[in-house]
């Protein structure tokens, strides 16, 4: 039968500190990432070669998004960025041949199962509970840089102060959830996946129709997870521009203007922030 | 694991995940709705639907981790 483990199998311990496979994946991903900027970097040039521009790619069009969010979009843009890349990559080396089939082999109480060496990192709780308390603290930082801490209160509280004592803490749920629906969001959609093609992969021992099933279903699970691989990648760094965003804005009978407003919006925050400056 | 409550928990929790399946079909068809009526506003409206999109998904996504925890730590 297939197994899967939810948490990350733990590979080898230096000292106290365990090392999963899960972090094996991580790393690689990261490494894979550092290797590919490093190198466009080095040999950058005012007219792209093709590999450049493949990884202007994503970045141009994650910024073509983020452009039409605040004025100050240049602030946070990098991490949007890098969320996104990061978890594209990390879903994606997930789908490689290897990942999640090269282990090692044990028997645990008399049933045979097999250790993963590397895994999809976003397959692992901690790793997307990680990324999710990193956009918690910048879009909580984001709020109370902009509007004060008293200010940032006062918009948990919201416009009739008399429904202070049920909207807030109404909203004060509704924002601490968003720590855990981020990560959440991402672990059960690449968990969902992994053990999708586990069960995909398994199907050939149980039939006797084997070339279909062992060739074409797995490779039409494959392409649905790096489908769904990318998009879980847009929606949090998508999530995390609209969460920013959404810290910045000053609720005043309005969101957030979209692009064509931006000057607007600077001067009437600047005064908002003169006037609204906590004492 | 063998067949006790848990398994049975398990596979009723995942009801659950017939609201955001209604959710996303209603979702989705007004965003074909408006595209139909403007093709031209297709970026515009990229970025909230996938939003939308995935903020109804987690919900789904919240059943299938009780069933999760159901499978995994559960009985």
């Amino acid at each position: 039968m297939i197994h899967v483990e939810i948490a990350g199998e733990t590979l080898f311990t230096i000292g106290w500190f365990e090392v999963t496979n899960s972090m094996v994946g991580a790393v690689l991903a990261s490494l894979l990432l550092l290797a590919g900027a490093w190198y466009i970097s080095s040999r950058s040039a005012l007219i792209p070669h093709r590999l450049q521009s493949l990884l202007e790619l994503p970045v141009e069009w994650v910024t073509g998004i983020v452009e039409g969010s605040t004025s100050r979009w240049r602030s946070y843009v990098a991490l949007v960025i890098g969320l996104f890349l990061m978890i594209l990559v990390a879903n994606w080396l997930g789908l490689l041949p290897g990942v999640g089939t090269i282990g090692i082999r044990h028997t645990v109480e008399g049933e045979e199962i097999l250790t993963p060496l590397v895994r999809p990192a976003a397959a692992d709780l901690n790793f997307t509970l990680g990324l999710a308390i990193i956009t918690f603290v910048v879009f909580v930082w984001w709020g109370v840089r902009v509007n004060g801490p008293i200010g940032y209160l006062k918009e948990l509280v919201g416009e009739p102060r008399y429904m202070a004592p049920l909207m807030f803490p109404i909203h004060l749920i509704s924002e601490l959830s968003r720590l855990v629906s981020l990560s959440m969001r991402l672990f059960g959609n690449v968990f969902a996946g992994e053990v999708l093609i586990a069960t995909m992969l398994a199907l050939t021992t149980a039939t006797l129709f084997v070339l279909p099933l062992a060739f074409f279903v797995p490779s039409i699970f494959l392409g649905l997870e790096l489908l769904f691989g990318a998009v879980q990648a847009m929606v949090f760094a998508l999530l995390t521009m609209t969460y920013i965003t959404m810290a910045i804005a000053e609720h005043q009978g309005g969101h957030e203007p979209e692009e064509g407003e931006g000057r607007e919006h600077r001067d009437a925050e600047s005064e908002h922030r003169t006037a609204g400056s906590p004492a | 694991m063998e067949g006790n409550i848990a398994s049975i928990a398990a596979g009723l929790a995942m009801i659950g995940a017939i609201g955001p399946g209604i959710g996303l079909g209603i979702g989705f068809s007004k965003a074909m709705e408006a595209l139909g009526r403007n093709p031209d506003a297709a970026g515009a409206i990229f970025v909230p639907y996938i939003l939308g999109l995935a903020l109804t998904e987690a919900i789904g996504i919240y059943c299938l981790v009780v069933a999760l925890i159901l499978i995994f730590a559960g009985g």
